[in-house]
């Protein structure tokens, strides 16, 4: 019937006033974004081998770094820049990383007074893996490779007496 | 007492009026302030959102940091306007909308109320005055926008104004009387006006919603086609001037509508204040329930809405009250 349309619609929109809101309140409440969310990077230095892979494949070249040959012919890291100002988090680092040294983690608040302060360095990054990345899980998987290597090394050794 | 239109205008009397006056004022202000918090809560809640929350307990001093700013902004008048209009126009949006609470009754002592004998057409008369603040803001802005938007609003404004006018026709015939105080008495001693004039109501509400600019009338305001059309050119005070008597209109015609159709203050065991507060809360969450729903009306469906359909139901309507009247 003509008009009809009317009071349905009007009946929707009240409907929806007593529904669950889904708006969050953000600065208290958190999203949860689950494990593949493409944020704020954590880097872990003992991982790297400095192959510069991560900044070849840098469609926004916004990663430098550098490392030197230590005593066991072994490369390390010293600095790890990532310029955030160019950044697009396309996860492409991540993709690329052997040993994956670089990460992602959930974070996403950039915000800054100064554009200087969006060159995050290898300590900001490395703060950011122990606060908000795998830091525990990763030390547990440590703890428990060690548990593991003891366990096998005792078994050895009962096998050899 | 306060009866003011009967008694010699006296010094006191007349420090009575602008004392009520000022209270009128404060009160509408508050009301204002509340509605457009209210308005932001109910379509908030409407679209699954919370709505203002921050600003004090429950966010109830959003409006009022909103109003704050505004002020504080800086007060642009564009260099090709023409400067006079541009700065009267606000003033004469706003005052009218003002003026015609003197003659709503809010309460069952007549309050604040001027009981006035023509009081449905004092408040129609001025009403229209806004209008011409709506078209000089937009001509004076020298912005193409502006006036489309001041023209629409000229069009639709006063082809609506028949249909609203035309729709009270039917309550004045029943009631006998133009003075708002005696409509009111009238209707706590009969029924409710609704009852009996259905059809007026329907046609006064939705005349009503045109002749406030609100969604789905919001063609001269309308932030996707004009960018806010009449006052694209007006910032801090004089937005707020607009905005305000807007607002207040909304709160007019909320209080018009329960006046001339629900039975105004009357009503058993509350205050009769109480009443008039609960009825124009319904009528408001009306609007606001409208605005959440309904999307903007065409353009070339506006005006043949108005003179095709309005015009005729209100007209259909006055002569079937009139027949039942001589009937009965």
């Amino acid at each position: 019937m003509l008009g009809t349309g009317l009071f349905k619609g009007l009946a929707v929109t009240f409907g929806q006033m007593t529904k669950k809101k889904i708006t969050l309140q953000y600065p208290e409440e958190r999203p949860d974004f689950g494990d593949r969310f493409r944020g704020i990077h954590e880097f872990i230095p003992e991982l790297c081998i400095v192959c510069h892979q991560c900044a070849r494949i840098c469609p926004t070249s916004c990663i430098s770094l550098s490392g030197t040959r230590g005593d066991d012919k072994k490369l390390r890291i010293d600095t790890y820049d990532i310029n955030f100002e160019i950044c697009i988090l396309c996860d492409l680092c991540t993709e690329v990383c052997p040993t994956e040294a670089i990460r992602m983690t959930d974070q996403f608040e950039l915000a800054a007074y100064s554009r200087d302060d969006l060159y995050k360095d290898m300590n900001w990054l490395y703060e950011n893996h122990k606060q908000h990345g795998s830091y525990d899980q990763l030390q547990a998987a440590k703890r428990q490779a060690q548990r593991d290597q003891a366990a096998a090394v005792s078994a050895n050794k009962g096998d050899e007496s | 007492m306060f009866n003011w239109q009967l008694h010699p205008l006296t010094g006191l009397n007349f420090l009575g009026m602008i004392i009520s006056g000022v209270i009128v004022l404060l009160v509408t202000l508050l009301v204002v302030m509340y509605t457009i918090y209210f308005e932001r809560k109910v379509i908030g809640w409407m679209q699954l959102r919370i709505g203002p929350n921050r600003v004090g307990p429950l966010g109830l001093l959003q409006s009022a940091a909103d109003v704050l700013k505004l002020l504080i902004k800086e007060d642009i008048v564009p260099a090709k306007s023409d400067k006079v209009l541009f700065l009267v126009a606000p003033v004469i949006a706003f005052v009218p909308s003002f003026a015609v609470l003197a003659v709503i009754p809010f309460t069952a002592t007549h309050l604040f109320t001027a009981g006035l004998n023509v009081g449905v057409l004092y408040y129609i008369a001025l009403s229209s005055i806004t209008i011409l603040g709506i078209v000089m803001g937009g001509w004076a802005s020298n912005n193409k926008y502006s006036l489309i938007g001041g023209m629409r609003s000229a069009a639709q404004m006063i082809s609506y104004e028949i249909p609203l006018g035309m729709s009270i026709l039917g309550v004045i015939m029943i009631s006998g009387s133009l003075n708002l105080n005696v409509i009111v008495a009238h209707q706590a001693d009969h029924m409710w006006n609704i009852i009996p004039q259905i059809i007026g109501f329907v046609v006064f509400i939705i005349a009503g919603i045109a002749e406030l600019n609100r969604t789905p009338f919001d063609l001269p305001e309308a932030e996707s086609e004009l960018v806010a059309g009449y006052f694209t050119e007006y910032t801090g005070f004089r937005f707020a001037f607009f905005m305000l008597s807007e607002y207040v209109y909304v709160f007019a015609i909320s209080s018009l509508a329960t006046t001339l159709f629900l039975g105004g203050w009357s009503g058993p065991f509350l205050p009769s204040w109480l009443w008039f507060a609960i009825k124009v809360s319904a009528c408001i969450f009306f609007l606001f329930w409208v605005r959440a729903t309904m999307p903007r009306i065409r353009g070339d469906q506006l005006m043949g809405f108005a003179w095709k359909v309005l015009i005729p139901l209100a007209l259909f309507n006055i002569v079937l009250t009139g027949a039942l009247s001589l009937v009965a």
